[in-house]
């Protein structure tokens, strides 16, 4: 199993407040890592310094390294527009453009200069089926993507993440507002594309976590206190704080 | 701060206490029924063996809705996967305690070889690996569970022995080999008795643990 992401003691500042502190962990390729932890524990900070999209966040300071394939991520001369298409993100909302299915699905692919339009209809289509919605969507394409279903949505901006060919999937709850049948199909997905790709899921649904990971990371108040394999970890956790955590004696 | 799976596992445990307390009292009685020679005994066990089976259901459906409504993990998972087998092992060892008590009523008395035989010890060192697996249960204490395994190979020794000797009472004279053929089957039941005072003393080894000792040779 190769790791695809290393992240040596990261610690993470918004100003004044510490997100991380000191986190190192490998994340392994093509494997499912979850990530749980209460609220304000960093999960989503944690998530948004694999493609650096803290950086749009005022105040925000990085120590440590994240290093992708061998590449430390925060280097100067690293190019972000491209890193972010190689860690594809997929939002707790579904975050679609008030536009076509069609359009929402061109746009990346337009925009990394892709211009015939035979070559983007291929990779819609491509990519739809990957994300198991095709069979749904392959004659609304010029519909309002706003006239899907929520769960639809969500698999759209799965499909959309796939047109510019990611390495590294960071899903932030992508079920959370989903009802179990739409949150069932997700982890499907979830589970087929790891085949792919590699997938990093923040999740406050245990069980989620549970259903779909390889690997589990617990993060409380910033810190790492375990990273196991799922199993391990959700029947017999080495750390007293996960075990409490994972069983809800928690607060 | 007592979580909602607290209150259905301690409803659970003092369940599997009950049980544990009737099933160890039902062997009590079966022993004594062949040591002291009492068949008034063979009715009293029988019959709380109904009460035994009724608690197995309801310990096996109240598991069952634990898992369903809390979906358990870590030390949760470990108590209800184990509760599920201690309590069936417990319901065995009732239904042994039957067996016993039924061989014991087919003899129209003891049989003179009994004499020559170590029955009472025997079967006491059985009723203590019952009496520990339970201790070690309510306890939660993983020594005395650790005990009990060691306790089997002194077990199974000495009913080997027994065995042994029936044989030879068997084959000396004929008369022998009816009430040797219960003692016999006696003995066996005894040795099941041991292997699920085991089965129940590695269950609460792995609650505590989170560790399996079975099909282990303990050094």
């Amino acid at each position: 199993m190769r790791t695809k992401i290393k992240i040596e003691n990261l610690s993470v500042f918004f100003n004044y407040i510490q997100a991380l502190n000191n986190v190192s962990i490998q994340i392994p390729e093509n494997r499912v890592t979850s990530i749980i932890g209460p609220s304000g524990c960093g999960k989503t900070s944690f998530l948004r310094t694999l493609n650096r999209m803290n950086e749009l966040i005022h105040g925000y300071r990085l120590k440590g390294k994240v290093i992708i394939d061998d590449i430390d991520i925060n280097e100067p001369d690293i190019d972000v527009v491209n890193l972010r298409r190689l860690v594809g993100m997929v939002f707790q909302k579904a975050n679609l453009f008030p536009k076509t299915v069609y359009e929402n699905l061109a746009f990346a692919s337009k925009i990394h200069g892709i211009d015939d339009n035979e070559d983007v209809d291929d990779i819609i289509e491509h990519v739809c089926e990957q994300a198991a919605i095709w069979n749904e969507i392959k004659d609304r394409l010029h519909e309002n993507a706003l006239n899907l279903s929520l769960g639809q949505q969500q698999r759209l901006c799965i499909a959309r993440a796939l047109t510019v060919e990611p390495d590294i999937l960071l899903m932030d709850e992508p079920a959370s507002a989903l009802d179990p049948i739409s949150t069932a199909k997700i982890e499907e997905l979830i589970l087929e594309l790891k085949k792919k790709y590699t997938i990093i899921v923040v999740t406050h649904n245990m069980q989620q976590a549970a259903r779909i990971s390889d690997f589990t990371a617990f993060l409380y108040m910033g810190q790492l206190v375990e990273f196991d394999k799922t199993t391990k970890l959700f029947m017999n956790p080495s750390n007293k704080q996960t075990e409490d955590y994972i069983t809800g004696r928690f607060g | 701060m007592e979580r909602p799976i607290d209150i259905q596992l301690d409803k659970l445990k003092r369940r599997l206490i009950k049980m544990s307390s009737i099933v160890d009292e039902q062997v009590d009685n079966a022993i004594n029924c062949v040591v002291n020679w009492d068949l008034e005994l063979v009715k009293e066990v029988e019959n709380s063996d109904k009460i035994v089976d009724t608690l197995d259901v309801k310990n096996e459906r109240n598991c069952h809705k634990i898992f369903a409504l809390n979906q358990p993990v870590a030390m949760d998972l470990r108590v209800i996967t184990s509760a599920l087998k201690i309590n069936s092992n417990l319901e065995r060892i009732g239904d042994i305690a039957v067996k016993i008590v039924e061989f014991c009523s087919e003899l129209t008395s003891l049989p003179d070889f009994y004499q020559n035989l170590r029955f009472p010890e025997v079967a006491d060192y059985t009723r203590k690996m019952i009496k520990y697996s339970i201790d070690a249960f309510i306890g939660n204490d993983h020594k005395i569970a650790r005990d009990v395994l060691e306790m089997e190979n002194q077990l199974d020794k000495r009913i080997k022995n027994e065995v042994q000797l029936i044989k030879e009472f068997m084959e000396f004279e004929k008369s022998n080999i009816a009430p040797g053929l219960i003692f016999y089957s006696i003995y066996n039941e005894l040795e099941h008795l041991g292997n699920h005072a085991v089965n129940i003393s590695e269950e609460v080894y792995f609650i505590v643990k989170a560790q399996s000792l079975k099909h282990q040779t303990l050094d």
